[in-house]
């Protein structure tokens, strides 16, 4: 007999849906799978052959066959098992049968994910956010998942979700035994826990820690130059402490991409914090982008409406580098295999650190650099212009000297300076409400010109900046969407020439290359 | 032959302006062009015979003059009136031709040579684009076109619309580093550059020390800026003594070793430099000062400026002795640049300009 489950799969964030088809009929016995599948997929015959027996069930020995429909696209992963296992069983009229031994029609209504164990267990898969969010838009209305999926599904409203915990809970669902569907709830994003270190623990390092707050509320690309030893790397990851808060679009958008990842918490099941990644420089230029045979995401787009931190920056191959520059420009990556052609966003704010030469202490108040001007030359030309045109603010981290090491007080807390970071951003998203941009770091031309106008006093400052301190043309629009949210700081809805003096300090770069 | 031709086949030679100078000594260069024959008369080593005998060619020397206007390459022999006549005395050993583009007559006026090492601090940088500047309109200021302080002083003398002059350690068609090659265009534009060797010459490490003595020679004094004891702006500073010409250094921190070697000099007796006034004093030049216009400061300005007047501090201390907050503190410091009133010393640590 020829049975029919429907099933999900995704091709990057969107999905489709999958029938998978069990015909059983006289031959050797024997399990085929065809439809494209990959290993994973080729290894559930296995899988599912055990939970069946497992389960208490009959596996016969006869030969059958399995199609994943459409049967051109490349099927990955373990999510049919439970679909081709009540397939199997549905073929062999052992579950979801009539008393005339006729399928149920319900079985038609549901859509089956899910990876077996040997034993029968349903266990935790990846990608079920997407896959809901999909299928409700498809028009679908009742999904089954594994139950340790359950806390990510519990957001998407608009799809019945079942969670079964094991093969037999799936085969009485099928049997037309009422399950209730999982209950549903708000987003609600604890932004408590947001990990890193806490900037009151840094002592010093006043221009930097200001820098980092501005970076944060505007979201806007940072790298910090100085000497090995200065704390770039400790500045970095109290970076996550003053991040403003998700909204919960942002907070979906970015759990999607984890779910797919597998990074998921299994416990909250909602990404509520804004992502740090730092991935190490041997990185290669498909984990940073996202690829392989797949089309996977990559740590760019895992850090999306979050922090991408690249440490030692001339370290990473330039070919590394520079395929973050059409990213950091349009928010999104196209990942294009032979296979298939996928989007991933990849809205991030990209934080690096670098020393200044080879040795680490060009321009260094305390110690000798010992390279030549070539050395420092080849050194800084790692990163190419194009890149750093990207980056809007630049500031020099020196080391601390040990008075300020040895004091006992504490700095600002973090929660301090989160809370003027999340009352800038608010002034933002107000201003930006109804267009993609969230942030002044996003900010086209055109809003530019709306929203960054200078007064007088504003363009004298930064057209003396220009001459005296030879700044490059390109740093222009980068002082004014600075100086935008060193004004929204300050609560301001006029950016004062106070605010563009400010803004131009964070240019050592282009005061260093004249 | 004209004595002009003489002279190029000497510089195309490419025998060592030394020993040519030694063979000029005894005869004129019109003699050794007549005489030079297959046989060796002068008891030369091979190597300058076989370099002399192949250019001794009319014909030869006539493609190099063809290939020089081709490529719009001045040159001056020494037979020209308008060779520099600093450059003309003994002790400078004077090269039988200068290949150079740009303005030559702006030689004559006053020069200084301005040199320094090419790992130059930040403080280095500082003092080279003040003092240059000031300096720009009472000289023209000579360098040899490398990194670090050589580039900052040309930089500085253009663009406060003085007039530089380079001194190449290769042909003119190799100048280096490429980093400088833009400021090469520019010199060659509104200054001079210039080159003992042909055009095609590379440089090698000999090429530079050499040139050091046309650096020194052109010029009525010598100012190093900053130099570790090895730094070849010593080399300038010890053929500048040789021809006579005074030496003008920067005294700087003894613990520093960019300043090892310019505290030595001062040790040794050169004139130490604390401000342009310094210089022209003792030329007795009047430069024309610009007005220092009085700006009104603010008063977080004016908290900054009380603060480093004790001395240099870098950002951190600032934010402690001011009691203002960073962004306050930020803004000051921006505006305090922008007017040239403080500079930033090294990475974050700012002091006042004097």
């Amino acid at each position: 007999m020829l049975a029919k489950i429907n099933s999900y799969a995704l091709n990057g964030l969107d999905g489709y849906g999958v029938t998978v088809e069990v015909d059983i009929h006289m031959g050797l016995p024997n399990i085929d799978v065809v439809g494209l599948p990959d290993t994973a997929v080729k290894e559930s015959r296995e899988r599912v052959r055990s939970a069946i027996k497992n389960s208490g069930y009959d596996f016969s020995p006869r030969k059958i066959t399995v199609n994943l429909a459409p049967a051109h696209t490349k099927k990955e992963g373990p999510i049919f098992d439970l679909a081709i296992a009540l397939g199997v069983l549905l073929s062999t009229e052992q579950a979801g049968v009539d008393e005339h031994n006729n399928p149920l029609k319900s079985v038609k209504d549901y859509v089956f994910l899910g990876e077996l164990s040997l034993s029968g267990e349903v266990t935790r898969i990846n990608g079920v956010m997407p896959m809901l969010i999909a299928a409700r838009e498809q028009g679908i209305k009742k999904i089954v998942i594994p139950k340790a999926n359950i806390n990510e599904a519990k957001y998407i409203r608009g799809i019945d979700v079942f969670a079964v915990q094991n093969l037999r809970e799936a085969v009485a669902l099928l049997n037309g035994e009422t399950i209730s569907p999982i209950d549903k709830c708000d987003v609600v994003l604890d932004s408590t826990n947001c990990g890193g270190e806490d900037l009151k623990y840094v002592k010093g390092q006043y221009a930097a820690k200001r820098a980092l707050e501005i970076a944060a509320a505007g979201g806007h690309n940072i790298i910090m130059i100085g000497a090995p030893g200065g704390g770039k790397t400790m500045l970095a990851k109290c970076l996550s402490g003053i991040l403003p808060d998700l909204t919960e679009a942002e907070a979906l958008e970015t759990t999607k991409i984890h779910s797919v990842a597998g990074l998921l918490d299994e416990n909250s099941g909602i990404v509520s914090v804004r992502p740090f990644r730092s991935p190490h420089h041997t990185a290669s230029r498909v984990a940073l982008t996202g690829g392989g045979p797949s089309a996977k995401p990559g740590e760019i787009s895992y850090s999306h409406n979050g922090v991408l931190f690249l440490d030692e920056l001339p370290e990473y191959p330039r070919s590394v580098l520079e395929i973050l520059r059409q990213p950091l420009e349009d928010g999104v990556i196209s990942v294009s295999r032979v296979s298939r052609s996928v989007e991933y966003p990849a809205n991030f704010m990209l934080v690096a650190s670098m020393n200044p030469c080879p040795c680490g202490y060009y321009g260094s108040a305390t110690h000798q650099c010992t390279c030549s001007p070539s050395q420092i030359q080849k050194y800084m030309s790692r990163i190419s212009g194009p890149l750093l045109d990207r980056i809007d603010l630049h500031i020099n981290v020196d080391e601390v000297n040990y008075d300020d090491l040895t004091t006992d007080a504490d700095a600002e807390s973090s929660a301090n300076v989160k809370a003027r970071v999340n009352a800038a951003r608010a002034v933002q998203t107000a201003r930006y409400a109804g267009t993609n941009v969230h942030s002044n770091a996003k900010m086209t031309g055109e809003m530019i010109k709306k929203y960054c106008v200078l007064d007088a006093a504003g363009e004298r400052i930064l057209q003396a900046a220009f001459d005296k301190l030879g700044m490059s043309a390109r740093a222009y629009t980068r002082i004014l969407k600075v100086a935008r949210t060193i004004a929204d700081l300050d609560g301001k809805a006029d950016i004062s020439s106070a605010h563009v003096a400010e803004a131009v300090m964070y240019r050592s770069l282009d005061k260093a290359v004249k | 032959m004209v004595l002009s031709d003489i002279y190029l086949w000497l510089s195309y030679s490419h025998v060592p302006t030394r020993k040519i100078n030694r063979l000029l000594e005894n005869m004129s260069p019109s003699q050794l062009w007549d005489s030079f024959d297959e046989e060796n008369i002068y008891s030369l080593d091979d190597k300058t015979f076989g370099q002399l005998k192949r250019t001794r060619n009319i014909e030869y020397i006539e493609r190099a003059k063809f290939y020089l206007k081709q490529n719009n390459i001045n040159y001056v022999t020494r037979a020209d009136p308008i060779y520099p006549s600093m450059l003309m005395q003994k002790e400078v050993d004077p090269p039988p031709v200068l290949y150079y583009k740009g303005d030559l007559s702006i030689l004559r006026q006053p020069c200084l040579a301005v040199v320094g090492t090419r790992q130059a601090s930040q403080y280095g940088r500082y003092v080279t684009e003040h003092i240059v500047t000031e300096l720009a309109s009472a000289f023209t200021i000579v360098s040899g076109m490398a990194t670090g302080i050589d580039g900052y002083a040309h930089r500085a003398a253009l663009s406060a619309g003085g007039k530089t002059v380079a001194v190449l350690g290769s042909g003119l068609f190799n100048a280096s580093p490429a980093s400088n090659l833009r400021l090469f265009d520019q010199i060659c534009q509104d200054g001079l550059a210039i080159s003992e060797y042909t055009p095609d010459t590379h440089a090698t490490e000999y090429t530079f020390p050499q040139r050091n003595r046309i650096i020194s020679g052109a010029s009525r004094g010598v100012l190093v800026v900053e130099a570790s004891l090895r730094s070849g702006s010593l080399i300038t500073a010890n053929c500048a003594l040789d021809q006579g010409r005074d030496v003008f250094a920067i005294p700087g921190d003894i613990d520093k070793q960019r300043s090892q070697g310019t505290n030595r000099l001062i040790k040794s007796g050169a004139i130490a430099v604390t401000c342009a006034d310094d210089i022209l004093d003792y030329y007795s030049i009047k430069a024309k000062k610009s007005q220092a216009k009085s700006i009104a400061l603010d008063f977080a300005e004016q908290r900054v400026m009380e603060v480093l007047d004790m001395g240099e501090k870098s950002f951190d201390g600032l934010v402690e002795m001011c009691g203002m907050t960073v962004s306050e503190l930020n803004t000051a410091l921006s505006a305090l640049l922008i007017y040239g009133l403080i500079h930033e010393k090294s990475n974050n640590l700012y002091a006042v300009s004097r």
